[in-house]
């Protein structure tokens, strides 16, 4: 009966703003150039409310950029490619004026939010489900109460539970915002919301929180502390998975030195330089693709990362040919040696790339985030704590279960022995070191993906990365694993409470305290070995 | 280019006798006029300042070509001081005595300023500081061709409180670590609240030189503004850190609709390293926009693009301070008549220089320039479109009104000879006195 | 007690410090520029440094690539002293608080800052405050045997912390911009050149006494069990001597001296910032000593000498390029020369002479 009702309401309204509404369009569109940022904002907001399908058109050509202005005033739509322009009112065909006589629509981002919840208007009733969830989403941030009429159509018109149950908490908000809303109505649309329960849901109801109408006030508030509640849980997730994603960045950057300095013992002081190689890899990788086969570009990083382990493995297997295998047994020398490398390489790059920030692009799947409960996810992070993973669990498998690793095995525990069995520990030091450059060149892809892409960025991760394979314990890649996440996680379950600097401070002294009672690391190497 | 003479004498033969070597460069070059430039070429500075170490000596060419000035044709001295601020004081004074330069141009951070500040004044040389600063400085050595707060960090706030700026009403002032941004936000907050900001509608944050990791403060941002009041960043942030920040603002799905940020320190160089697509709508404020339309800047920009030998390099607001300061000085040594420091640094305060812009820049008697702010917003091809700009160039001011210890003060190298003169008790403070 | 190669040195210090005063402000047309002074007080600063990491490294074997940070320390209790000195001369001409803290509004002197208008006071922390942080890192780490790598990075996490902790504005010692400014000390002009020469004087004969007193440490019988730890840790720990104690002892007399340093080298630079912590200008000390030959005290100074004046020349003779010089020289001494110049020197020299080279002790 009630629906009936409001359908029927519905209807007439629809009438009357029908008519109205040819009136306005022409004048509405004739007023979009004009007046400040704050002006067309306004227009652009009631060309939503008329509900008008030519207003889509308008408003997305103005998202775009493609709405000029003729010499003459007349608003136009020109598109892109052919230059081609069109009359905004009618469609009606106005030739190919020349680019220097139009005059561009410029939108802000007071007018860019207007043009978002318009659109969302205009879309509401759109046929494609998940268009009609994001036109509900932007009405959820927009809550604006002159919105609740049409809200109230689409809701009644909706099909789609999961839609249907935003708009309904998206109508919720803008009646919260009315100020002639009806009490129990607010007291019901706080409850919709406190069902919500995110961000989006604070954000409408902390203003109710301190109304001058006790009772709403009241329900505010204990729908506040609720949200709250909940979200202290969702926050520790949330920590856990920022330090997890901190750790992967951080083993993924050491597991290479934990190979070189760890198991070979030389301190290469050119494992960050290593590390910047792959990355520059990505951006030529990146660079070619987008000149040659723009369709690849989804699949650079996967082209780019065997690419950047060979450039930075051979890059290693030299600098160990030429430099560090005349060191062997002054292991302190190597750092002078390979300090040498490092600048060598920054200077390098720098000749060759530019001393700037190089733009590697995130594909689509390493863009934006996803949901877990109250969690937020971004594809990237997620991505690189699977690919350090990966990396580990080959490098392992390498170690473990290869001729090579166990030839590599032999030599680090006792070269001359392994010499007598017949092992080229030669060529078994190059192929080790190599590996570890390799594996830093692999990081270097990932961190192309959250850094800058600059010839410091190798300085920036060489102090973390010695700081990791010597917590973890030198010599054992699972105490390199073990070292990156507790100190990832420690690090960002203080960065909170302590802020970024003073969380980091204390950290290096945690290090150093817990070197006093482990003076071998998380994984010490036990036996004779050690004193050597 | 004329740098290369020094390069002749360089190599690790030198090594050995290098310090009884330095003094020789000073016999190299007779009938030129020596221009120094100090800006690091390594280190992590030289992100920054290595292009504008390109555009002094593109500037110094061009002037050359039109017959240098007083008859004499210019010298570019490069250095590198390798962003090592005890070395920056070092190359000064090498410069200075040494290579007996003109002028200097030169720095980029506040502290490398602070560092050659004494060598300046002791040996009364000429520095042009292209970059904007904290201000709360005015020396009579140095000329200021970069913004001062008042033109850069006050009409962003002021724009975004206004109603096409979204009518902001809350604040997350964010920062690296250090001085400028220390004193920008605290002249900020003291202007907000002026304005009738409440105490828990701003917050502020800082993070280490460098950062990379942003996940928990960008999601402290998102926190804050999920109070149901208008809110928005202002971004002090340093260089390096900047491109992890808006890396991790467009994958945390932070839009400029909902929580726009304004930046001080992000212009087009910085964001030629970053994938613009999701920080359309972002803010920045500067003196002089690439995209900015003007006769000017277009030959300016095809200049630099001839120049480099590469078109896609990008031009930033540095860059037209120190095309300013340049043709300044230009002007005062032509009616000083001489490069001699005293009479330059007379002969400045007065002089107009086209900026950019299509305006005419003044150096005032404090020893900054007045200049036009333009705020702009981030477009997907990485280029700035311009918002808002003041009807009028806005003169440089260096003490804050808005702190309480730099309220009194005023600079005035002209009548008052002083940089730090108190109206109240009407004496000149300090050393300077 | 004073060898053939100290000798040499010491004889070449006296002859600098008589030189280049008379050169630069006694003789006419002034042979010795005033910018070469403030230079070579800097270049004498890093070698007393070097010989001071000779001192742990090349006799005990510690590996610290966090000595740095006692230079840094020794260089902010002079600053402070230099700062207090300002007194009102300052841009705000505050008379109690120095501009930087005026800057960031603070009203009053923290409490460390007291004493510091004290000339003694300060010239005192200049050796306790490092003296003091040394003794308690090391009380700490050798008591638990922490040794080789992991000694080295936690002595770089030290320097790391410190940095970062010093680039706090909160603080109170000006974060990033460090103290800088400086007007006089103990009244002298800072400006004048006399004061230059008379600081880079005392630099040198800082770099003397530092050299005398480290010879004399090394021969004395405390010197040979440290270089019994050096060279076999544990065997000199079973031959009943507290190994700890030994080290202790020589990474605070270490420490103490690396302060002087800092402290005679920040009012001739005129700025001391945190960057001086940083780990990378800590493993730039270890490559002086490297280069200059370990264990040769010597050798040290040398090589710091002969890196920074690299520096000086190659920074302005290839601004684009003396990173490849520089890189180069690195590799190069460590292959080419590995005792460093002076064992390479002193090789050369003996094989000339006939007689077999001197065996140099590794670690």
């Amino acid at each position: 009966m009630t629906s009936l009702l409001r359908a029927l309401a519905l209807l007439l309204a629809l009438g009357c703003a029908g008519a109205a509404a040819a009136q306005d369009f022409a004048g509405l569109i004739a007023a979009l150039p004009g007046g400040s940022y704050a002006d067309r904002a306004k227009v652009v907001k009631d060309l939503g409310l008329t509900g008008d399908p030519r207003a889509l058109v308008v408003l997305r050509a103005l998202e775009a950029d493609d709405l000029k202005v003729l010499a003459d005033g007349t608003p136009v739509i020109v598109n892109d490619k052919t230059g081609a322009a069109v009359a905004a009112v009618d469609g009606s065909d106005r030739g190919t004026p020349a680019a220097d006589s139009l005059d561009r629509v410029k939108v802000n981002n007071a007018v860019r939010r207007a043009l978002r919840s318009a659109i969302g208007m205009l879309t509401l009733r759109d046929p494609d489900p998940a268009r009609r969830l994001a036109a509900a989403r932007d009405a959820l941030k927009a809550a604006d109460p002159d919105q609740i009429e049409a809200l109230d159509a689409a809701l009644a018109a909706e099909t789609d539970a999961g839609v249907a149950a935003t708009l309904a908490e998206a109508r919720a908000a803008a009646v919260l915002k009315s100020p002639d809303a009806a009490g129990p109505d607010q007291l019901a649309a706080i409850a919709t919301l406190a069902a919500r329960g995110d961000d989006a849901a604070r954000a409408a109801l902390t203003p109710v929180a301190a109304s001058a109408k006790p009772d709403l006030a009241k329900a505010a508030q204990a729908a506040l502390a609720r949200i709250d509640e909940a979200q202290r849980f969702w926050g520790l997730a949330q920590n856990l998975w920022y330090g997890l994603s901190l750790g992967s960045v951080l083993m993924l950057a050491a597991v290479g030195l934990a190979i070189t300095f760890g198991v070979m013992g030389v301190i290469n002081m050119a494992h960050g330089e290593l590390v910047m190689l792959g990355a520059y890899t990505t951006f030529v990788v990146q660079q070619v693709i987008r000149a040659e086969a723009p369709g690849l570009f989804g699949w650079s990083l996967v082209i780019a990362a065997p690419l950047a382990f060979v450039v930075a493995g051979a890059v290693g297997v030299v600098i160990e040919r030429g430099i560090v295998r005349h060191l062997y047994g002054r292991p302190l020398e190597t750092l002078l040696a390979t300090w040498g490398v490092s600048l060598m390489l920054q200077q390098a790059v720098r000749s060759a790339f530019g001393p700037d920030n190089r733009d590697v692009g995130n594909p689509g799947w390493m863009s934006g985030a996803f949901h877990l409960g109250q969690m937020q996810i971004t594809w990237n992070r997620l991505w690189i704590l699977v690919f350090a993973f990966a990396v580990f669990a080959v490098l392992l498998m390498v170690l473990k279960r290869t001729p090579i690793g166990l030839q590599m095995r032999a030599v680090t525990q006792n070269r001359a022995m392994a010499a007598n069995m017949g092992i080229r520990t030669g060529r078994v030091d190059a192929l080790t070191f190599g590996l570890g450059s390799g594996i830093a060149g692999l990081a270097g892809v990932a961190l192309s993906q959250i850094d800058n892409v600059s010839p410091n960025l190798g300085q920036n991760y060489i102090v973390d990365s010695f700081m990791v394979v010597v917590f973890g314990g030198a010599g054992n890649i699972w105490g390199t694993m073990a070292g990156a996440f507790t100190l990832g996680i420690a690090n960002k379950f203080l960065e909170p409470f302590a802020g970024a600097v003073l969380g980091k401070i204390l950290i290096l002294v945690g290090i150093i305290l817990f070197i006093q009672k482990r003076p071998r690391g998380l994984f010490a190497v036990k036996g004779r070995a050690v004193e050597a | 280019m004329n740098v290369t003479r020094r390069n002749l004498l360089g190599g690790i033969a030198a090594i050995g006798a290098a310090p009884l070597l330095a003094p020789l460069r000073g016999w190299a070059a007779e009938d030129t006029i020596k221009v120094g430039i100090l800006h690091s070429l390594s280190g992590t500075m030289a992100i920054s300042e290595t292009t504008l170490k390109d555009v002094m000596l593109m500037l110094i060419a061009e002037q050359n070509a039109k017959g240098g000035v007083l008859g004499k044709k210019l010298e570019a001295v490069v250095v590198d001081p390798a962003s090592n601020w005890p070395l920056f004081a070092e190359k000064a004074r090498e410069l200075i005595s040494q290579d007996k330069v003109a002028a200097v141009f030169g720095c980029w951070t506040s502290v490398s300023r602070k560092s050659v500040l004494p060598v300046f004044k002791e040996l009364n040389s000429i520095l042009f500081y292209p970059v904007q600063y904290e201000g709360q400085e005015s020396e009579r050595n140095v000329f200021y061709t970069g913004a001062a707060p008042n033109q850069q960090a006050i009409p962003a706030v002021d724009y975004l409180m206004s109603a096409d700026g979204g009518g902001v009403k809350r604040w997350v002032l964010e920062g690296t670590d250090y001085v400028y941004p220390r004193t920008t936000n605290k002249i900020l907050e003291a202007y907000l609240k002026s304005k009738g900001v409440a105490d828990e509608d701003i917050m502020i944050n800082y993070t280490p030189f460098g950062f990379s990791d942003w996940q928990t403060e960008v999601s402290k941002i998102k926190a804050f503004g999920a109070a149901g009041k208008k809110t928005a960043v202002v971004s002090t942030i340093n260089g390096d850190a900047n491109v992890p920040f808006y890396k991790e603002l467009g994958n945390q799905g932070i839009k400029a609709e909902d929580i726009p940020v304004v930046a001080f320190s992000v212009g087009e160089e910085e964001l030629a390293g970053l994938d613009t697509k999701p920080l359309v709508g972002h803010l920045a404020a500067w003196n002089y926009f690439e995209s900015i339309k003007t006769p000017e800047n277009a030959a300016f920009i095809e200049a630099w693009h001839k120049f480099t030998g590469n078109p896609k390099r990008v031009t930033n607001d540095p860059m037209e301070a120190h095309y300013i300061g340049f043709n300044m000085w230009v002007k005062a040594v032509e009616k000083a008549g001489t490069t001699d420091a005293d009479k330059v640094i007379d002969a400045l305060p007065g002089i107009e220089a086209p900026n950019l812009t299509g305006g005419m820049s003044k150096m005032l008697p404090n020893h900054h320039i007045t200049k036009p702010v333009y705020i702009g917003e981030i477009q997907e091809d990485g280029q700035f479109d311009v918002v808002w700009k003041t009807p009028d160039l806005v003169p440089g001011e260096p003490w804050s009104p808005y702190l309480p210890e730099s309220k009194d003060l005023v600079s005035d190298w002209v009548t008052l000879k002083c940089g730090n003169y108190d109206k109240v008790k009407q004496v000149c403070l300090g050393a300077n006195g | 007690m004073i060898d053939r190669r100290m000798g040499i040195f010491l004889a070449g210090l006296f002859v600098l410090a008589v030189v280049v005063p008379v050169g630069n402000l006694a003789l006419a047309g002034q042979p010795v520029p005033t910018y070469l002074v403030a230079l070579i007080g800097k270049y004498l600063c890093y070698a007393l440094l070097a010989v001071a990491l000779d001192l742990v490294w090349g006799y005990c074997g510690i590996l610290s690539l966090g000595h740095g940070a006692f230079f840094a320390l020794g260089g902010y209790a002079m600053g402070m002293y230099l700062m207090r000195e300002i007194g009102d001369r300052g841009v705000y001409a505050n008379p109690s608080v120095p501009d930087f803290m005026v800057f960031i509004g603070w009203k009053e002197l923290p409490w460390y800052w007291w004493g510091f208008d004290h000339f003694a006071l300060a010239a005192a922390m200049v050796v306790i405050a490092p003296g003091l942080l040394a003794f308690v890192f090391g009380w700490f780490a050798f008591r638990s045997r922490v040794t080789g790598v992991y000694l080295s990075i936690i002595t770089q996490a030290m320097t790391y912390a410190l940095m970062l902790a010093f680039f706090r504005n909160d603080m109170g010692f000006g974060g990033n911009n460090g103290l800088t400014d400086f007007k006089d000390i103990l009244g002298f002009d800072l400006a004048q050149p006399a004061t230059k020469v008379g600081l880079m004087v005392l630099s040198a004969l800082a770099l003397a006494g530092g050299l005398v007193l480290a010879r004399w440490v090394t021969g004395s019988r405390l010197g040979k069990v440290l270089v019994c730890v050096r060279d076999a840790e544990s065997r000199t720990r079973f031959l009943g001597y507290r190994v700890e104690h030994y080290k202790l002892f020589i990474f605070t007399l270490s420490a103490m001296m690396a302060g002087v340093a800092g402290a005679l080298y920040v009012p001739q630079v005129g700025i001391i910032n945190p960057s001086e912590f940083s780990p990378a200008n800590s493993i730039e000390i270890v490559i002086w000593v490297a280069l200059g030959g370990r264990g040769t005290l010597v050798g040290a100074a040398l090589g710091a000498i002969v890196v920074a004046a690299a520096k000086t020349v190659l920074t302005g003779a290839l601004p684009e390029a003396w990173l490849y010089a520089l890189g180069a020289l690195f590799i190069l001494v460590t292959l080419v020369l590995p005792t460093g110049v002076v064992g390479a020197l002193e090789d050369t020299l003996s094989r000339l002479r006939g007689t077999p080279p001197r065996k140099e002790a590794k670690a």
